[in-house]
């Protein structure tokens, strides 16, 4: 999931780093004082869950969370996630710090997305129902994610469609995995602290 | 936090498979040609993977082939900056060099009249070198495994740095707030 350092042509590298600025310029306007904490967890659990990996075939994948973080931050996931990219650069080697920016917007992008779509079903009334639109937006977000990374590697002139594929079917079943997560976490929150998405939507967005 | 707690806890403890989304690569001196090997932190190496070689300024210079043990061989013609590119796909390029001298010192040896050796013969010398390769290359992978390995206080560090890091910005936006 990670793009490291070398594999992409410099107009993606140039590119993606100046959207992942726009993203994090813009996430800090939408990250009021109530919300950092809940941005700092995020980021903290981001940054071990990459730790956590599926073995597929020759390769492997891990967990990226993404769908969560932008589901409980909207906006503010920019943010959130480039720290645990950056130090997950700078401590183990994951990805690359010229691709930083690319990488940003390969995994918080989607993660914004996700809270547009699935936002609104997630502060639903009942619980299950958020739950199974928690699940969905976990796992969109990856296939999203997918999406991205294929696109950012299709620009540098790898082919789109062996690329996508490869990338797409690898993490099938990180999407399970994360749906599943995503579900039971929003789950978890709503049962035992309601008042987490309710004061999230109170604040200055 | 309990839970985010409980999670982190989880995940350091576990035993965690190796990652495999970091190419491992290496080359070395070997006797008259330069010797490499492609692999993934994992452990796993990359088995019959084409490797571009280029000069420092990116022409290409000659191409070689990983075997089944990830392991391939080039015999250099000119002593310059040598760089090894290898693609192995989505996202994952390994790119290793060695420097002009390094490659000097290998076609000196490769060449006519080079390095006139007093003691043990030429095949002798060779044998010896293969031998010492072999014994050797274990010890390499491991090390290149052990760099891989995150331990525990790595992963504490990471947090702690986050921790700081959005402390620092809730310290700042507070303050902007009570100036406000």
């Amino acid at each position: 999931m990670h793009i490291v350092d070398g594999a992409l042509a410099n107009p993606v590298v140039i590119g993606g780093a100046l959207v992942a600025a726009g993203g994090i310029a813009l996430g800090l306007r939408h990250l009021p004082l109530e919300r950092i904490p809940a941005a700092g967890v995020l980021s903290a659990a981001f940054f071990v869950a990459s730790l956590v990996h599926v073995p597929i075939g020759p390769s492997s994948v891990h967990l990226i969370l993404n769908g969560l973080a932008g589901l409980m931050l909207g906006w503010a996931a920019f943010p959130a996630l480039f720290v645990g990219l950056l130090l997950q650069a700078v401590f183990f080697g994951f990805g690359g710090l010229t691709v930083l920016g690319v990488n940003t917007v390969n995994i918080a992008l989607p993660a914004v997305i996700v809270h547009y779509l699935c936002r609104p079903g997630v502060t639903r009334a009942s619980a299950p129902v958020a739950a199974i639109w928690a699940g969905v937006g976990g796992a969109l977000s990856i296939a999203l994610t997918t999406a991205l990374v294929a696109g950012a590697l299709r620009l540098s002139g790898e082919q789109f469609i062996p690329a996508a594929k490869l990338v797409f079917f690898a993490h099938i079943p990180v999407m399970v995995i994360e749906g599943l997560l995503a579900a039971a976490a929003v789950y978890l929150i709503r049962q035992v602290k309601p008042d987490l998405f309710d004061s999230l939507k109170g604040a200055p967005a | 936090m309990t839970r985010a707690l409980v999670l982190v806890l989880c995940l350091a403890l576990a035993p965690l498979p190796a990652s495999a989304h970091k190419v491992v690569a290496s080359v070395f001196a070997s006797g008259e040609v330069i010797e490499g090997e492609i692999g993934f932190s994992s452990g796993a190496m990359a088995a019959n993977q084409p490797i571009e070689v280029l000069d420092g300024s990116g022409n290409r210079l000659g191409a070689a082939m990983t075997d089944a043990d990830g392991v391939f061989t080039y015999r250099p013609t000119v002593p310059v900056r040598h760089v090894f590119r290898a693609d192995l796909g989505a996202g994952h390029v390994a790119e290793i060099e060695m420097a002009a001298d390094e490659v000097a010192a290998i076609l000196a040896a490769a060449g006519p009249g080079g390095m006139p050796l007093a003691g043990p013969s030429d095949t002798d010398t060779a044998a010896l070198a293969a031998m010492l390769r072999d014994e050797l290359r274990p010890l390499r992978r491991e090390i290149a495994a052990y760099k891989e390995h995150h331990d525990l206080q790595t992963i504490l560090g990471g947090i702690g740095y986050i921790a700081g890091i959005f402390g620092v910005g809730f310290y700042v936006a507070a303050r902007r707030r009570l100036a406000g």
